[in-house]
Order: C-alpha cells, then structure tokens, then sequence
C-alpha cells in the first residue's frame, strides 16, 4: 500500500507539476536551452527559497575531478504544489538531473527533471523550461 | 486501517482529478465554453453552479463562507494575443475556435516563463503584431525587448506587475469584497506578494502632484449590472505590461471589467489607454478559472533571486553587482 501511495505522489507530482511550471525571470536569458545536461551526482546542499528553489550536486567528470554544479528549480510554493516538500531531496542523495546549462558555461544549470537514483523516482522540477530541444515542435 | 489507507488513496486520487480538471496555481487559461461542452462546464459533472452572491445580491466574486477557493491566474507572456481585434476576436480565441490552441495557451505562452527558442521560435517583435497600435518608440522598445529575451523584465527583478499584468502573471489571487468598508482588496500570492485595494466609495482619483505614481496606480470600482468597472490611473514607468516587454508611460489609463458568468470563471477585460505609447486605446480579455480547493500560500521573490547575480548589461558588464 505504502508502494502503490509513493506512485500516486508521483503521478500526483507529474500532473499538477506540468500545469504549475513557473519561471519569474527569462529563461532564455539566463539558459541556453540547445545545451542540454544530464548530470549525476551526490547531492551537497539545498537552498529552498524564493523565487528558485536551488540544489548542488558534485559530479565526477570523465577526468576524474569531482565539479559541483548548481541547478535551479521552481519556488518553494511551486514545487509544493507539485507534490515537492522541503524533505524530499536531501543532502547525500544521489540523483539524475536533465537540464539546460547556464549561457556563461559556468556550472549552473536549469533542472527540468530529477531523478531520485534510490528509488528511481521522477520527479518534476518546476522548471522554467518544459520542452527539450528534442522536443521541439 | 488498511481500509483506511485504501480511502487516502482514492481520496488523494479524487484530488488529483478535480484539480486536474480545475487547475491548480497559475497555469493554463481555462477550456472555452465552446469545447468543454457548454458554458463554463468542468468535466463531464453537468452545468456549472451560478455565480455567488452577498446577502445584498452583489456578485461575490470570492469564496463562499466555509469553502476554499482561488483565481488561478494563467501566465500569460504576450498580451498581444489578447488584443480584441476588428473582428470581435482574439488571436487566441481564434486559434481555439479553429481547435488549434491546445488548452487555451496563447503562442507565446508556452513554455511557461517564456522560454523563447525551446518551443516556440524566434519571437517575431512588433512587425508580427499590427492590432498593437504602438507609437514608433513603443515599436522600438518592444522590438529591443523581443531581441534580448526580456532579459531587463522588471519581474525578473522581483518588481511587481502592473496594470493587468497583475491578472496574467503566475500564481493564484483572491478577491474580497468589504460591501461595509466600501473598497474591495485583491490579494496576489504572486506578482511580488502584493494586494491591491480599490476604492468603491465615489471618490474620484487624485490630482496634480496629489496623484503619486505608483506600480498598482490609483485604482477607484462601481458596479454596473453584475460587472466590477474598476477605473486606474497613476502608474509609473518601472513595469511592463507584460513578460514581452510591450512598454507604458505614467500616461496610461486603465479601465477594468470584471464579472463572473459562473462559479468556476472570472471574466477578465482591460481596455488600455497610453497616449505617450500607442496611437489609440486598445482592449485585452481573458477568462481565469476558479480552482475551488485552491488557497494562497507564501511567495517572497526577493529572498534569494540569483538571477540578478547573474545579469549583465548589453556591453557584458554586471548589471547590478561589482566584480
């Protein structure tokens, strides 16, 4: 039962999430939307606040040094709305994150998507981005 | 007890579905009328309830005593779409009636936030956008605007809208009406977590230097029939009158319609008149829907927004912090 609930928040997440995507400030400004991310790492810390919410994750790279890079997400009242709590990414969690990366290269990054590697669970990012360039129509 | 976890769970199910169906937050404009099956319907529950109304036979258009219940302001990022043209129309309502308009988003609208390039395209500036009747410099400024992206939204800054921008920018508002008090407040979770007071007790605006411009302006309501005429004046110049960036002077007059054909719909109508930006006054409309188990919750834009860090001018350089 407890499993079958933990999918409902899920689904609960990706309907209400999709329709409560906010951005308060230009995406395109800020993001290059044809430099897609995906990113794995351990998540460092957590600034739950306004008007984006941001996360840190260090990531190895193929050298083999250890980046942290920085990922925005919706605002706190947005991500609640989307089934999110303060609690439901934690420093240590090891997540996927698909994204846009900052126009200034920098290691910043717009999160569209985070996926909890534990459970495997999907999460949406009320992102202020809602198609990929894949997605393009 | 696992019959009662089996009750949460088609309990929470049932929540999913109606705020699906009713929208949740600031998203999409509601389905037409047209589409959902007649006027205002929801689902498939039959015809929606009438609108409420105070013991005095006022529309209420807030909550009924005992209920919850919030606009859910729909972003909307171009108001050029809403501009009632010669026709009768709009671009949006056009594209609807055509079955060509998704749920209701105008173009520009979607992705939410605008971000330009990752579904929509170029944005194509004032040439696209001829029942906008903008003055040459307006035309100038929007086209710079559409250029950069709204880099400069004053939103972006953690500014409030102003004008009916304060109706078409993200997360839910209520409305509340002192029938007693002679003013009726509207309460914003988002546009910087701002309310709004307007005067219905006759009083005319101020004048001369007494009229202080300011993001919200002036604003002073009367009913005519079932519909809030709310008159506006006293803007200043720091705000858009949308995420495009289509710009204003302090000259600009607003005047706003409100009314409420059923429970779950705020029909929304400004007509803009800025003789220091377009040649003549042009009228936007929308329709906001009710989102019955809604309520405000906290939005402080100004505590942590990176994105000023990260701002720079058009030669490169910091646009609000030293390096």
């Amino acid at each position: 039962m407890r499993m079958k609930f933990a999918a409902l928040a899920v689904v609960t997440g990706l309907l209400l999430g999709t329709a409560s995507a906010i951005a308060h400030h230009s995406f395109a400004a800020e993001f290059d939307a044809s430099q897609a991310i995906t990113l794995t790492g351990t998540v460092t810390k957590i600034e739950w606040m306004n008007p984006h919410t941001y996360f840190y994750i260090d990531v190895k790279e193929q050298t083999g040094q250890v980046v942290n890079w920085g990922l925005e997400m919706g605002s706190p009242n947005g991500l609640m709305r989307a089934g999110w709590t303060r609690n439901t990414l934690k420093v240590g969690d090891v997540v996927s994150v698909e994204g846009s990366r900052a126009k200034d290269k920098a290691y910043i990054g717009n999160a569209r998507v985070v996926v909890l590697a534990a459970t495997g669970k999907r999460l949406f990012a009320a992102s202020s981005q809602v198609d990929t360039p894949q997605q393009q129509r | 007890m696992r019959k009662c976890q089996r009750h949460v769970l088609l309990g929470a199910l049932v929540a999913v579905l109606l705020t699906t169906f009713w929208g949740v937050g600031a998203q999409q404009d509601p389905v037409p009328a047209a589409r959902a099956g007649g006027p205002g319907a929801r689902g498939a529950s039959g015809p929606p309830e009438p609108a409420p109304t105070l013991a005095d036979g006022t529309p209420n258009l807030g909550r009924l005593p005992g209920e919850k219940g919030v606009w859910s302001v729909p972003y909307i990022t171009n108001m050029g779409e809403r501009v009632v043209e010669a026709d009768g129309s709009t671009a949006v309502e056009r594209r609807m009636a055509q079955g060509r308009g998704g749920r209701g988003f105008g173009r520009g609208d979607v992705p939410l936030g605008g971000g330009e390039g990752t579904a929509g395209g170029a944005r194509g500036g004032s040439k696209t956008e001829p029942q906008v009747p903008f003055q040459p410099w307006a035309a100038a400024v929007y086209d710079y605007n559409s250029r950069n992206h709204s880099k400069y939204d004053p939103e972006g800054y953690c500014l409030p809208p102003g004008g009916p921008r304060l109706m078409a920018t993200p997360y839910p508002m209520e409305i509340v009406q002192l029938p007693e008090q002679k003013r009726i407040l509207m309460i914003f979770e988002g546009a910087t977590h701002v309310w709004r007071e307007i005067y219905m007790d006759g009083r005319p605006h101020p004048e001369g230097d007494a009229l202080n411009p300011t993001y919200l302006g002036h604003s002073v309501g009367r009913w005519e029939g079932d519909t809030l005429v709310v008159d506006v004046v006293g803007f200043n110049e720091q705000t858009w009158i949308d995420y495009y960036g289509h710009p204003h002077t302090d000259m600009l007059h607003v005047v706003e319609k409100y009314s409420r054909p059923n429970k779950n719909q705020l029909r929304y109508e400004a007509t803009l008149n800025d003789p220091g930006a377009y040649t003549k006054p042009f009228t936007v409309r929308w329709t906001i829907p009710w989102n019955p188990r809604g309520e405000l919750t906290e939005y402080i834009c100004q505590e942590n927004n990176k994105y000023l860090q990260s701002l720079t001018d058009d030669f490169g350089q910091p646009l609000f912090k030293k390096q």
